[in-house]
């Protein structure tokens, strides 16, 4: 019965009495607004008989029992009718000191308005100094669609939307206000069918219009911070955040860029491979991250151990501390311009593979980084093959090294660019 | 392309209909059209779902998600490879912190070079150097050395003072010995001869 339109979240209970009540007026039937036109007539000019000293206040009354109208809309619209017009006649001249507490209790049929009273209820306090306003007719569910849609034919309607359009602008508390655009926003709806349009064309001036379409936004705006605020998800944006596809676009691509600069080996700009990239790198991290983790678990095994073994007075140091149970094994490659170097560690024994696109004596440079990094060369095997040079080694991690594999990969590089850089071409004399 | 085009053909090839006939004209027309046009559609659609597969591949292995679309799936990226940075960076810090408090490796290695030395008595090998020539200024070499640590990059060293050149090398390590042959090669083009580099050769291992 209710429809909530998708762009709020359900949660918010106050937003939901409002909306779901639009909702359903933009869901009613053109129809019922028809046959609410004649009724809506006499009540029209009930209405402004018994409200002639105070036009305003009257008119707020009118718009408030026509928000509750659309709310109740979906009831029972024949009987009410009937009912609310037997009860316009009869109470007519209570109609301005219709007691409030009765509003509240007499409503409790309609599941709908209540969450409306209640908005209203607040409102009603603090904005009008005239506590005889009553919403007598709440009871009377169809002070009618129609009779909105009948009132550009009538001269008093300008009368009646000026207070309502008073009431957006002028200052209210947060909540009413918040909530009270929408009104308007969900009244133009149904109204936007009829002649109406041109009503609000006409006593709004474009201020009035664009209010409108601030609140729209605004209504908009609510919504989603409702929902980011729901969620709990940092989005960040709160706004409607591009008014053209293009700054969309834009940042799209900045976002796709900003994740290539993280990434240690960026080859190509496309979106496809700056994922694929990114994928790999992930993997890569948090490999790098659990083999770290297991180092320093070793380390503080071995520490914890050799402590033990001095308090022991145990002469005989202990070999095995760095073995606490789990296999250690990594993976990475680097790439740099000239270099690429891949390595991987399983349990003590390291293997590099390196290749070299440029002439450099990458053996003995190498070499060199092993023995800076505690590792233990048991077998290296490479050469010249057609434009690159490309050379295996197969290392042993010297016992209490901590040396990881993030580190060999990065020193490796940095070697490999700093002595490319410092050497100019070397003679080639093959 | 193919799947799409041949029943087009096939369509052609069964029509008897001047109607039928008129309508594959037609689509001649616009088979050049849409030859390109679906080749080209093919292609971007494949290149689209390999975007989306990967974007999901991405997704699937970040942890904290907001919401599911794509510019979110970046920014989540993002950040939680920004975390893992971090956390990688703090972890190694840590532990080069650990490295600079412990003082254990100084035990470890000198065990090792005696077992080498022990080692190659045990099974006797020698010291060795082999040369030979291959053309040009080219040699090839056959040195067995004690194995040291850091002994390979000495040896690397000492021949590239010469003014050699290891090319195609393969150096192993067995039983307390490293064993390397390679190709041996003159950077500035001086053709030392083969009993002259093995000299070179037996003088640098001696002095390891």
């Amino acid at each position: 019965m209710y429809e909530e339109p998708g762009c709020f979240d359900p949660n918010n209970s106050m937003a939901e009495g409002v909306y779901s009540g639009f909702a359903q007026a933009m869901a009613n039937n053109q129809k019922q607004f028809e046959e609410n036109l004649e009724l809506s007539a006499e009540e029209l000019s009930y209405h402004h008989h018994n409200h002639q000293e105070d036009t305003s206040v009257s008119a707020m009354e009118l718009e408030l029992q026509k928000y509750l109208s659309f709310n109740v809309e979906n009831c029972d619209n024949n009987t009410y009718r009937s009912h609310m017009m037997q009860q316009v006649v009869d109470d007519r001249n209570q109609l301005l000191s219709y007691d409030h507490s009765n509003w509240n209790t007499g409503d409790i049929g309609f599941t709908q308005t209540p969450d409306l009273l209640n908005l209203f209820q607040l409102p009603r306090c603090s904005l009008l100094p005239n506590s005889s306003i009553s919403f007598a007719n709440s009871n009377h569910d169809t002070t009618p669609l129609g009779f909105i849609e009948d009132l550009p034919a009538s001269d008093s309607t300008s009368v009646l939307y000026d207070p309502l359009f008073h009431l957006n602008l002028s200052p209210q508390p947060p909540l009413f206000r918040e909530l009270l655009p929408s009104i308007p926003h969900g009244y133009n709806l149904p109204t936007s069918r009829s002649d109406a349009n041109s009503l609000f064309g006409d006593e709004r001036d474009s201020n009035g219009v664009k209010a409108y379409q601030d609140e729209d936004g605004g209504m908009l705006e609510f919504t989603r911070d409702m929902a980011c605020i729901v969620r709990g998800s940092g989005n960040g944006k709160k706004k409607k955040p591009f008014t053209t596809e293009r700054q969309r676009r834009e940042h799209f691509n900045k976002k796709y860029t900003a994740l290539r600069n993280l990434l240690p080996n960026p080859s190509k700009i496309d979106r496809a491979s700056i994922v694929g990239d990114a994928i790999e790198y992930t993997k890569e991290l948090l490999r790098t991250v659990n083999e770290l983790k297991l180092l320093v678990e070793r380390k503080r095994c071995g520490r914890e151990r050799i402590k033990r073994h001095k308090t022991e007075d145990d002469a005989v140091g202990d070999v095995e501390q760095s073995y606490s149970g789990s296999l250690r094994s990594s993976w990475l490659q680097r790439k740099s311009k000239d270099t690429e170097v891949d390595v991987r560690i399983i349990d003590d024994e390291v293997t590099i593979k390196l290749v070299q696109r440029k002439k450099i004596d990458c053996l003995l440079f190498v070499s060199k980084v092993l023995d800076e990094l505690h590792l233990d060369p048991h077998h290296v095997a490479g050469g010249h093959i057609g434009d690159y040079y490309s050379y295996l080694f197969n290392t042993k991690i010297y016992e209490g090294s901590s040396v990881y594999a993030g580190a060999i990969a990065n020193k490796i590089i940095e070697v490999m660019d700093t002595e490319y850089a410092a050497t100019p071409s070397t003679a080639t004399s093959i | 392309m193919e799947e799409t085009i041949s029943p087009e053909m096939e369509f052609l090839g069964s029509a008897s209909d001047a109607l039928c006939i008129a309508q594959a004209r037609r689509r001649q027309v616009y088979d050049d059209n849409s030859m390109y046009k679906s080749k080209n559609l093919h292609a971007e659609r494949r290149r689209r779902q390999k975007l989306g597969d990967r974007l999901l591949a991405l997704r699937s292995l970040v942890p904290i998600i907001t919401n599911m679309n794509k510019a979110t799936i970046v920014e989540d990226a993002i950040t939680y490879i920004q975390m893992l940075q971090r956390n990688v960076k703090v972890l190694s810090d840590q532990l080069l912190e650990m490295d600079s408090l412990s003082v254990q490796e100084d035990e470890e290695p000198t065990r090792d070079e005696i077992n080498a030395s022990e080692q190659m008595k045990k099974y006797g090998i020698k010291e060795d150097v082999k040369v030979t020539g291959i053309d040009g200024n080219k040699l090839w070499i056959r040195v067995v050395f004690e194995k040291k640590r850091g002994g390979i990059t000495k040896f690397l060293e000492a021949s590239t003072s010469l003014g050699f050149e290891l090319t195609d090398t393969n150096v192993t390590t067995s039983k307390g010995a490293i064993l390397v042959s390679s190709c041996f090669k003159g950077i500035y083009g001086n053709a030392l001869g083969v009993e002259q580099t093995k000299k070179l050769l037996q003088e640098i291992i001696r002095n390891m």
